[in-house]
């Protein structure tokens, strides 16, 4: 069942998985095995995507199913939003107000059982800087579509880089415009390309 | 030389360029929406807010700039609510909603109902849009907007013309697929396109007289050879395959069709990466579009594949022109005029120059464009 949960999963049909995901609770599974399951499936997503079979549209649809099966299971899981692989903070910075792609990120990032703080759009770079020291995060995301932005990400890691944290702390980078001359400039990491490319970092820096 | 005998020089060279012909130097043609109050010192909020002002400091930045030949979008009233009407969301409006020095931004969200596909498809378009409209501006802004329209598009096209620039395009349209995705919110209107595909086909397909009514009345009043046919989150990289085949091209064709049987030309305004989809736009009718790339798009591989249909206009990056130094835009511009030049090449920032555009880039983007645009 779980396979079955998990290629439905990756081939984007929504009813099947919804209903897979009822029958298995209905069934007695383990909650935590066919949260595992729709977790594989969207490792599949990530995969189909890094060799060109899906798109963003795809990854869009399946965090939108992941998220409807995470809450079918929430009750039974007391799911806090929470994932074990490590803590990430995320914002779009200070001046910008778009929210797309870093929620886009923040979906794969769950799906990917990390711990995401979302602190939403327009975040001052205090505001990231007293998330960090709270929960001991060792990776921030900074999101920003506009150029505007690239000033409040090179302030916002000034910022970090300033303060005394409780571990090193990693900073990526995303956005419309952003390229390697922007990390450069800002003072970042890294920068991803799309939002799957966040995961990678994350899996670099924290799970591996 | 006379400012109308430099318009016709420059009209002359672009034209060149749209069809493919040989050119004494590659034509160079401004965008920098935001960039041009600041770089002459007026408020953001004012530009938003005052048409003529937006107006006269447009003109007012590309005659400080210099030799330019054209402008690819002309400010023709408040350009918060023609953005307004583009993403059919609210704008963030500075002065009001924002300091009066920043950046005007979209607020995308779900502002358009799935049982709103159904009014589209039962009553039109014209009858949806002027019922939705007020969830996300003020009328009396749009009523004002469209009375300045009105008394002043023509003129505002003219005085560019009159001062010897060349507008390259006057209003503008896009395929249903991106005023449905701006009215839906784009996480919203993507899942549509999974969940109820049929249904937003068919709100599509009545919305298509209204968009290519719209780019030929740009394209009428403004007296402008070309009118804007946008394209962001329509892109490929954005969307599956079998998505873009059923919801974008069909209607970019027939938009472009439509628009090329009235002899206008279609400046396809792209955004994003469409990488994979440039063998599809040989189907557009042949030298009847300028393709307007933001540098996400491989515009080596565009020239390659569409450099005997169509123009290829941009693509300096606007985060070069925002962080890079003056060497880097001039390499940028030699290496394009160089690659994808001479012929069938139109210099132009990519997307917008953007409001923190340093101006000595701007400087360099123009003076480079001269250096290695022209043809020996």
């Amino acid at each position: 069942m779980a396979d079955q949960l998990s290629t439905a999963l990756a081939d984007l049909d929504e009813v099947a998985v919804l209903n897979l995901v009822q029958a298995q609770l209905d069934a007695g599974v383990d909650p935590l095995a066919i949260l595992t399951s729709c977790r594989e499936g969207m490792v599949l997503v990530g995969k189909r995507f890094e060799t060109g079979e899906y798109f963003i549209s795809d990854l869009v649809m399946a965090g939108a199913i992941f998220k409807q099966a995470t809450a079918l299971l929430g009750s039974r899981l007391k799911l806090d939003g929470s994932g074990t692989n490590g803590v990430v903070v995320i914002g779009t910075v200070k001046g910008d107000i778009h929210d797309i792609g870093k929620d886009l990120v923040v979906g794969l990032l769950r799906a990917a059982n990390y711990d995401v703080r979302d602190l939403g759009v327009d975040v001052p770079p205090q505001k990231f800087v007293d998330v960090v020291k709270e929960t001991g995060a060792t990776v921030v995301g900074l999101s920003g579509l506009l150029t505007i932005s690239f000033e409040a990400m090179k302030q916002t890691i000034a910022a970090l880089r300033a303060a005394e944290l409780p571990a090193p702390v990693k900073v990526m980078i995303g956005g419309g415009s952003v390229t390697d001359l922007v990390r450069a400039h800002v003072g970042a990491d890294a920068f991803g390309r799309d939002a799957p490319q966040a995961v990678v970092l994350c899996n670099q820096w924290i799970k591996d | 030389m006379s400012n109308q005998t430099l318009y016709q020089e420059r009209l002359t060279r672009i034209k060149h360029a749209i069809n493919l012909e040989p050119v004494d130097r590659i034509p160079v043609v401004y965008m920098g929406s935001a960039f041009s109050p600041r770089y002459m010192g007026m408020s953001i909020a004012k530009y938003c807010a005052d048409p003529d002002a937006a107006m006269d400091v447009t003109l007012a930045a590309m005659q400080r700039l210099g030799d330019l030949d054209g402008c690819n979008l002309i400010p023709a009233g408040r350009i918060t609510v023609i953005l307004t009407g583009q993403w059919l969301s609210r704008i963030a409006v500075p002065g009001r909603d924002l300091p009066a020095d920043s950046l005007w931004q979209v607020q995308e969200a779900e502002m358009m109902t799935v049982e709103d596909y159904d009014t589209i498809i039962n009553q039109g378009w014209r009858a949806f849009e002027a019922s939705f409209m007020p969830r996300v501006i003020d009328m009396a802004e749009v009523r004002a907007n469209d009375k300045w329209l009105m008394a002043n598009l023509a003129g505002v096209y003219q005085r560019f013309r009159d001062n010897g620039f060349v507008p390259i395009s006057g209003g503008g349209t896009t395929m249903p697929f991106e005023f449905l995705c701006g009215a839906r919110s784009m996480p919203r209107f993507y899942q549509d396109l999974y969940r109820i595909p049929n249904k937003v086909k068919a709100a599509m397909d009545v919305m298509m007289p209204d968009m290519i009514q719209m780019g030929l009345g740009g394209a009428r009043l403004s007296g402008a050879p070309g009118t804007w046919v946008g394209g962001w989150r329509s892109a490929s990289a954005l969307l599956a395959p079998k998505l873009w085949d059923k919801f974008v091209f069909p209607y970019l064709h027939q938009i472009v069709t439509a628009l090329s049987d009235n002899q206008v030309l279609s400046v396809l305004h792209f955004d994003q990466n469409w990488d994979r989809d440039l063998a599809r736009l040989r189907e557009l009718p042949a030298k009847k579009c300028i393709l307007n790339l933001d540098s996400l798009t491989d515009v080596r591989k565009a020239k390659e594949i569409l450099g005997d249909r169509m123009a290829i206009m941009g693509d300096v990056p606007s985060s070069l022109f925002a962080m890079g130094a003056p060497d880097d835009i001039a390499n940028y511009v030699r290496d394009l005029a160089r690659d994808v030049g001479p012929t069938g090449l139109i210099l132009c920032p990519g997307c917008d120059a953007p409001i923190n555009t340093k101006p000595e880039n701007m400087e360099t983007f123009v003076a480079a464009a001269h250096t290695y645009g022209v043809v020996a």
